[in-house]
């Protein structure tokens, strides 16, 4: 999720975004996760629209999502439209078809091919590595040269 | 009416093939759900995928270049409406299907 939420802040200037949120992959009452009950994300399969409303509502305030979000009514039409549970990514192009087709996930969901279709696009968008903690300087000794102050780190390029 | 040496001898090897069939095809079966269960994480996981993922997989027949489909999407105050082809306009649409689970 945190790979999508940083490409669309690094591309939302160049296109758009649209999360639809599908029937529930591990609920409580089919095939649920160790993970969702150490993370608390415990719900059933919605039966109604309501339920999945109540979720996808849920899920949006809690990670404050800030991506444009949908739902999938209870026909599951762009589900089953788009071959989509339970999860996958595609790129729709300005004349409305098919860009970009992700694999199904969990296995193939792979935000990092929508990265690189954009950034071919729109020019890359780079970000500083984490910066190692910063080491106590060497006690100062009369006698030792300064030591040249660190180079400036070296700037982000922005989307073009 | 008595049957013949022969015959009994082709009925012992059909009883042995049928025995011999069964066993691999168990042995196979064994070993496929020690795979899955390997993959899913757990036997309980590997029966969760076979229950409940494998028949909602689907790889679908959308291809790079097919006209995208047109759904209509429920807006999360759970009382609006629109269709996902309203979103694709002058700008590529990127769309994130997923669940909170």
């Amino acid at each position: 999720m945190g790979d999508v939420v940083q490409i669309y802040e690094d591309y939302k200037d160049h296109a758009d975004f649209l999360t639809i949120y599908v029937r529930e992959a591990h609920p409580t009452d089919e095939w649920q996760m160790k993970s969702n009950v150490k993370d608390d994300v415990c719900y059933a399969q919605p039966k109604t629209l309501e339920q999945r409303v109540a979720i996808a509502n849920d899920f949006t305030k809690r990670f404050k999502f800030p991506l444009p979000f949908g739902i999938d009514d209870m026909s599951n039409a762009a589900n089953d439209a788009y071959a989509a549970w339970p999860e996958r990514l595609y790129i729709v192009d300005e004349s409305g078809h098919i860009a970009y087709r992700g694999g199904m996930g969990p296995f193939h969901y792979t935000p990092a091919e929508v990265r690189e279709w954009l950034a071919t696009r729109y020019g890359a968008v780079k970000h500083e590595a984490p910066k190692p903690p910063a080491e106590a300087p060497p006690a100062a000794t009369a006698g030792t040269a300064a030591q040249p102050a660190p180079p400036p780190p070296a700037p982000t390029a922005a989307a073009k | 009416m008595e049957e013949s040496a022969g015959e009994r001898l082709e009925q012992n090897g059909m009883n042995r093939f049928w025995k011999w069939l069964g066993a691999i095809f168990g042995i196979l079966l064994a070993a496929a759900f020690a795979v899955l269960s390997y993959m899913a994480g757990s036997p309980k996981d590997a029966y969760g995928m076979v229950r409940y993922a494998l028949p909602h997989m689907h790889r679908g027949t959308l291809k790079v270049g097919s006209d995208a489909p047109d759904a209509r999407i429920v807006a999360l105050d759970g009382v609006s409406r629109f269709h996902i082809r309203e979103r694709t306009q002058a700008r590529p649409l990127v769309l994130v299907f997923g669940s909170f689970t």
